[in-house]
């Protein structure tokens, strides 16, 4: 709470204070009508009593009088409550990009299951989801249409989990020959956004892969990676099977990190499909923070207060004015 | 220069029209007993002369009644007794203030005293002492006494009208005509003793000015300027009137004046004077008319 005008107070009083004092001095000197023996009159019990109650009438609206003049300056020097707000920033395009070869199964699952709860909160994030294995197939392209979203990774879950009467869902995944061509399926997924980046909506995939390559790729990974950048995508990497060791570069894990850090995302090695939730969550957060928009301060008038109590003690100055004058 | 004179006598001469010119002469000349049994002349009768004064003889010659004159024994002495304290510079019950009041009714007592060829005087003063002009003839000493009544204000002393009283009970030993200008508070300020003293010695005559109503609703603004407060002339405490004029006060303030003039009245009237009353100054004529009436018939 705070005035916008706070000069106006020390004003307003000043100015209150020197109308009253010009009341008073005038009232002291103004011209009068001399009489005799007023002692008849003011030494009457009656007269007496009278004249307390009437004092007491004057000193209760003088009072409101200065409640008044207070609360309305203090109305008019505009009490306002500032906030300052981060107004949380949903221009967000999430692209889910799983490797779908038989070791990725659990991590998918996890990370489809993450989305399923998470998409539940967007508002105005769009979410596409894509697959690859030999060849990249698109579940639903980049969409804010949730009830779809939710069909679509409730059924793909249903999928990585094994679950029957869906074999369907991973057709058009092994077209090419090979197994594992990440580099193409990370070059397909970054297709999956629409046009070049304009800077209107943040751009990030998240890539579930081993990143264990069979066959002869189009794209080498950090090709892929470097059209993903080109394109404004961040990619986040989760790899469920981490078998690095030592660090020696070269190894799956640190090729697939260092595309990761290309872009500007990070590499998650994940120890067991329960870790996933906790990492995509860490992920959306850094996504959503980086996303943030300017800090707005929000002021707000908070002239209610004072507003009601000028209203009240207006009230019982003109009820003692009429009693007053009665 | 004889202004304030001047002013009282055109005053008189307005109610002379309405009432017989003669007839506050008449009510003068019968006041005082201090006539010599040495015939001067005749005149005209004029309502108000004393019915025992008609030359029957004369009238019935004459056709119309005529009074005897008498050469008379020893000037009556006029002796004014005003208060020329604050209290005279405040409000009367017309509005005017009350040493205006006085000074009309000083000033037609004293002329017509002149006229009688009655030497006038005053005793004057306030809480800080008592002043006498001389007791003389002439209209420039009546103009003069009018004006030291007239010279009263705000800046004057307290008014002590019993002080004036002892003063003319312990200096003047001759009988004299006392005419005592005061307003309501006076009575309340001597004791009976001293005025049964004063009324063994001399003749008087009281009028009493009547004080403002403090309950009064405030006259609206008038060009004068004068604002609508009340305020003591000598304790400068102010009146609210709001509070003045709410019933309960009213009726307390109403009871209270009257039980204070029943007991002026009473106190007077023990004393054997006559007293007159004047709110204002058209009502000093008739006042004193009457006031002369009522001491004829009384004393």
């Amino acid at each position: 709470m705070e005035l916008m005008y706070w000069w106006i107070l020390p004003v307003g009083i000043l100015a209150g204070a020197a109308v009253a004092w010009w009341f008073l001095r005038r009232d002291k000197d103004c011209r009068h009508r001399a009489v005799a023996h007023t002692d008849r009159l003011t030494a009457l019990p009656e007269y007496r009593d009278a004249l307390r109650r009437h004092r007491r009438l004057l000193a209760v609206m003088a009072g409101s009088a200065a409640v008044l003049l207070l609360a309305a300056l203090a109305a008019a020097a505009r009490p306002v409550s500032a906030t300052v707000t981060t107004p949380a920033e949903h221009s967000r395009d999430i692209m889910l990009c799983l490797d779908t070869s038989a070791s990725m199964a659990s991590a998918d699952a996890a990370i489809v299951g993450v989305f399923q709860d998470l998409a539940r909160e967007f508002d105005g994030e769009r979410i596409g989801l894509m697959m690859f294995d030999s060849s990249a197939a698109q579940v639903f392209p980049l969409t804010d249409d949730y009830q779809l979203v939710a069909e679509q990774l409730a059924r793909a879950r249903n999928a990585f989990e094994g679950g029957p009467g869906d074999a369907a869902f991973f057709a058009g995944t092994g077209v090419a020959p090979g197994s594992s061509l990440i580099g193409d399926g990370l070059a397909s997924c970054s297709q999956g956004f629409p046009g070049p980046d304009d800077g209107s909506r943040s751009r990030s995939l998240v890539l579930a892969t081993d990143n264990f390559i069979s066959g002869n790729p189009i794209f080498t990974l950090a090709e892929a990676a470097a059209l993903a950048r080109d394109k404004g995508i961040r990619i986040h990497a989760l790899n469920p099977a981490d078998f690095d060791y030592g660090d020696k570069p070269g190894q799956e894990g640190a090729t697939l990190r260092a595309a990761a850090e290309s872009t500007g995302g990070a590499y998650y090695p994940v120890d067991s499909p329960a870790a996933v939730g906790s990492i995509v969550r860490e992920v959306q957060r850094t996504e959503a923070a980086a996303r943030q928009g300017a800090p707005q301060r929000v002021v707000t008038d908070e002239s209610a207060w004072p507003l009601g109590l000028a209203l009240l003690a207006g009230l019982v100055l003109v009820g003692l004015a009429w009693r007053v004058d009665r | 220069m004889t202004a304030l004179l001047h002013r009282v006598k055109s005053k008189m001469f307005i109610f002379a029209h309405r009432k017989a010119r003669g007839l506050l002469d008449g009510e003068y000349g019968s006041v005082f007993k201090g006539r010599s049994l040495d015939f001067d002349d005749l005149r005209a009768y004029v309502p108000g002369d004393e019915v025992r004064d008609i030359d029957w003889k004369a009238s019935a010659r004459h056709g119309s009644p005529l009074i005897r004159r008498y050469v008379a024994v020893r000037q009556q002495q006029v002796l004014l007794v005003a208060d020329t304290g604050r209290n005279m510079a405040a409000e009367s019950l017309g509005g005017e203030p009350k040493k205006d009041i006085a000074v009309m009714a000083l000033g037609v007592l004293g002329s017509l005293a002149l006229n009688h060829g009655d030497p006038v005087g005053l005793v004057h003063g306030d809480a800080t002492g008592t002043q006498a002009l001389p007791v003389k003839a002439g209209d420039a000493n009546l103009e003069r006494i009018l004006r030291k009544v007239d010279d009263v204000g705000r800046h004057s002393a307290p008014s002590a009208p019993g002080e004036q009283l002892g003063f003319v009970e312990r200096t003047f030993r001759r009988r004299m005509l006392l005419f005592v200008v005061a307003d309501e508070g006076a009575v309340a300020e001597t004791t009976e003793r001293q005025l049964r003293r004063l009324r063994a010695q001399h003749e008087i005559l009281w009028l009493t000015i009547r004080d403002a109503d403090l309950t009064a609703p405030a006259p609206a603004a008038d060009p004068a300027g004068r604002g609508t407060a009340l305020r003591d002339v000598v304790g400068r405490a102010a009146v609210v009137h709001p509070v003045a004029a709410s019933p309960k006060v009213l009726a307390a303030y109403q009871l209270a004046r009257t039980e204070r003039d029943a007991s002026r009245s009473a106190m007077l009237r023990r004393a054997g004077i006559t007293e007159g009353y004047a709110g204002s100054s058209h009502e000093v004529v008739p006042a004193i008319f009457s006031l002369l009436e009522s001491h004829r018939r009384g004393g």
